[in-house]
């Protein structure tokens, strides 16, 4: 009985799923109460709970199978920095609406073929969390497209912004396509990412940027120095009560 | 769900409004027989604005109740209480918005309501000019906070005036779960260890007056209270309000071993309710006024988000009028 | 603080939520959105955040033509005598059981 709620997926890329849903998540969550305009502070938290809910079941899957009482809690709160297997740009800040919606289409439309052909693997467990998240994110990837479009169609301002935010991004999407994740075929999840991107490029007279070799070392290093600042603000709290319930 | 005294008027701020006496008259009788005033019906000058002052302050109050329990969505202490309090701040946006429609149905927009609220010329529940400094707040608020913001909001789904009074339907029903949250971190805190128990014990010490004073002054110190009750606004008055709260609160406080910081509550056989103290009603004034803790921080927090956002609502509509544009074009060339 | 000329307003719309397969759409409320596209999926967020629909329609506020409340009575106080209208109005003998 218990077999078969344990997924047989490597650890590494449970994680690599979970980590990013649940530093997205973290990042989109700062937005709530702050959003351009209420109506889309309301819209961006429903990203945000889309998010951490994955996370959340994709945790409990590696503590399920880890055992000794290990929790998705344990996972999310006391594990150090450096064990966080994350796609780099979801630990950056924030910045602007437009650097936060490119950023939302860019994993979205990543997310989107990762989630579909999970949710019609063999793996029960990792598919039953699959087949909820894909229509997740392909309301997310609706959401975050349309703002795209509307800032690279709309005034002179949106438009410089969202070149911008696409200039500084466009170097992490390097690690994105090359990330493997096992139970996926990586050649079809990558073009169907540029696909879904050209779409809205093209709508938006946007060009693509050329996509860059691997990341550089200084790219490496800001992820990493935005992650441990993200992480000591969300563990601090539970880390000065080890062992306490809340 | 966040009130306070509904409809607080600092004296000296607003003029009265002459009205038409046979208006006053046909619109009186309406109201006694229970009627409902839907927007486009004739209403008095003077209901007409005490309402969209009530409505907007109640907004405004749900939007920047957003911002101190906000501060602590990213230091939740697990997953679950993450995903709870983002959910719940979420929905105070959402009962922002649904009251902010209700002001809107009475001929007013939103912006002018949300500029109002920057340049200070509104208020809002002045409970949202204290910190939140432990996590313990979040519990608080919840509990007591939200508590007392269902005493105050369920006889305002009776209200007379059938906008507002629809959307404090919809706001209470979601509401429902706020208190049990708050509840429920507290317990789990009043439950934990004696860190976190402390952690309990000091957030209450620090939000029950401050909780207290949210039900406005008192029914012999409200000038406003006879007009919004007359016009079936205001259903039950302000003390009979906080009783209420007092009489529910003191034995949930017992059973989680918590101390009111207050040792004048008692039990009174005669009056069959609880004793408490005196409120430092010029600590209220202080703080309706601007002199809270947090009274500036809140606004220009408000500001920033606003004035940050200009640019992509700017962005929308130039989108949208393009589009609409091309469209017009499209039809003109089939 | 903003100084500069006040914000332009944002279209409102209103909203009409289907709660289940077989029902009406039913009047909700309303939101500010640049768009009717984009009223439709914000319209989502803010009114169906608990599972409250199936289907949702958003009309613009200003397209919305509604009767004038001084003429309720002239409207609708006649239809208040045609009480033949109403299954009720009629005797049906207890022999004859349910019709």
């Amino acid at each position: 009985m218990a077999e078969s709620r344990l997924t047989a997926l490597p650890e590494s890329t449970l994680l690599t799923l979970a980590d990013t849903c649940l530093l997205w998540g973290h990042r989109l969550s700062e937005w709530c109460g702050h959003g351009p305009v209420l109506e889309e502070d309301i819209a961006l938290t429903n990203t945000a709970l889309d998010l951490i809910g994955q996370a959340r079941a994709l945790l409990q899957l590696v503590a399920l199978r880890r055992g000794d009482e290990v929790t998705e809690d344990a996972l999310a709160y006391f594990r150090e920095p450096e064990a966080f297997c994350n796609l780099m740009m979801v630990a950056l800040p924030n910045g602007d609406y437009a650097l936060t919606m490119a950023r939302s289409m860019l994993l979205a439309a990543w997310f989107v073929p990762v989630w579909d052909s999970l949710a019609q693997g063999t793996d029960r467990p990792l598919a039953n969390i699959a087949a909820d998240a894909v229509k997740e994110s392909r309301v997310q990837l609706r959401h975050a497209s349309d703002w795209v479009l509307r800032f690279g169609d709309g005034t002179d301002e949106s438009r410089r912004r969202i070149e911008s935010a696409l200039v500084s991004l466009w170097p992490y999407c390097d690690e994105l396509l090359a990330t493997t994740v096992d139970g996926t075929d990586q050649a079809e999840r990558n073009a169907s990412w540029r696909a879904s991107i050209q779409a809205t490029f093209d709508a938006a007279t946007l060009s693509m940027p050329a996509l860059p070799d691997a990341a550089t070392n200084l790219l490496t290093a800001t992820a990493s120095a935005s992650r441990l600042t993200l992480l000591a603000e969300m563990q601090s709290l539970a880390r000065q009560h080890p062992g306490a319930s809340w | 769900m966040y009130t306070q005294a509904f409809d607080i008027v600092v004296a000296g701020e607003t003029s009265p409004v002459a009205d038409d006496g046979d208006v006053q008259t046909a619109f009186l009788a309406r109201i006694a027989r229970d009627e409902k005033i839907e927007p486009q019906d004739a209403m008095p000058e003077a209901y007409r604005k005490t309402l969209i002052r009530q409505i907007s302050q109640h907004a405004h109050s749900e939007v920047v109740g957003m911002l101190p329990e906000g501060g602590w969505i990213t230091r939740a202490p697990s997953l679950k209480r993450k995903e709870i309090l983002l959910a719940k701040v979420q929905d105070e946006g959402g009962h922002g918005l649904y009251l902010y429609s209700a002001a809107e149905t009475l001929g007013v927009t939103r912006e002018s309501l949300v500029e109002a609220l920057h340049a200070g010329k509104a208020k809002y529940s002045s409970i949202f000019n204290y910190p939140t400094e432990t996590w313990a707040d979040i519990g608080t608020i919840g509990w007591l906070v939200d508590g007392a913001a269902i005493m105050n909001q369920v006889p305002l789904c009776r209200c007379s005036y059938g906008p507002y009074a629809r959307a404090m339907i919809r706001i209470c029903k979601e509401e429902s779960f706020h208190q049990r949250q708050g509840f429920d971190i507290v317990r789990s805190l009043c439950e934990g260890t004696p860190a976190q128990k402390a952690m309990a014990q000091e957030s209450i010490n620090r939000w029950w007056w401050p909780t207290l004073m949210m039900f406005g002054p008192h029914d012999s110190d409200s000038t406003h209270t006879g007009e919004a009750t007359d016009w079936g606004i205001k259903r039950i008055s302000n003390d009979a309000l906080r009783q209420k709260f007092v009489d529910v609160t003191v034995p949930q406080a017992a059973f989680l071993g918590l101390t009111l910081p207050d040792s004048a509550i008692m039990w009174n056989a005669e009056r069959g309710h609880y004793d408490f103290g005196k409120i430092d009603w010029d600590e209220f004034w202080r703080v309706v006024k601007g002199d809270g803790p947090c009274n500036a921080a809140r606004v220009s927090d408000r500001v920033a988000a606003f004035d940050e956002g200009r640019w992509v609502r700017e962005a929308a509509a130039a989108h949208a009028a393009k589009s609409a544009l091309s469209k017009a074009s499209l039809k003109v060339a089939a | 603080m903003t100084t500069e000329a006040p914000e332009a307003v944002t279209p409102l719309f209103e909203v009409f939520v289907r709660s289940k397969q077989g029902l009406d759409h039913k009047h909700v409320g309303s939101l500010h959105a640049s768009d009717a596209q984009h009223a439709l999926t914000l319209a989502r967020d803010v009114y169906t955040r608990r599972q409250e629909g199936v289907s949702i329609w958003v009309v613009p506020s200003n397209a919305i033509t509604a009767s004038d409340p001084a003429l309720k009575s002239d409207n609708f106080d006649p239809m208040a005598s045609k009480v033949y209208r109403h299954p009720t109005f009629y005797d049906i003998p207890d022999e004859i059981g349910h019709m």
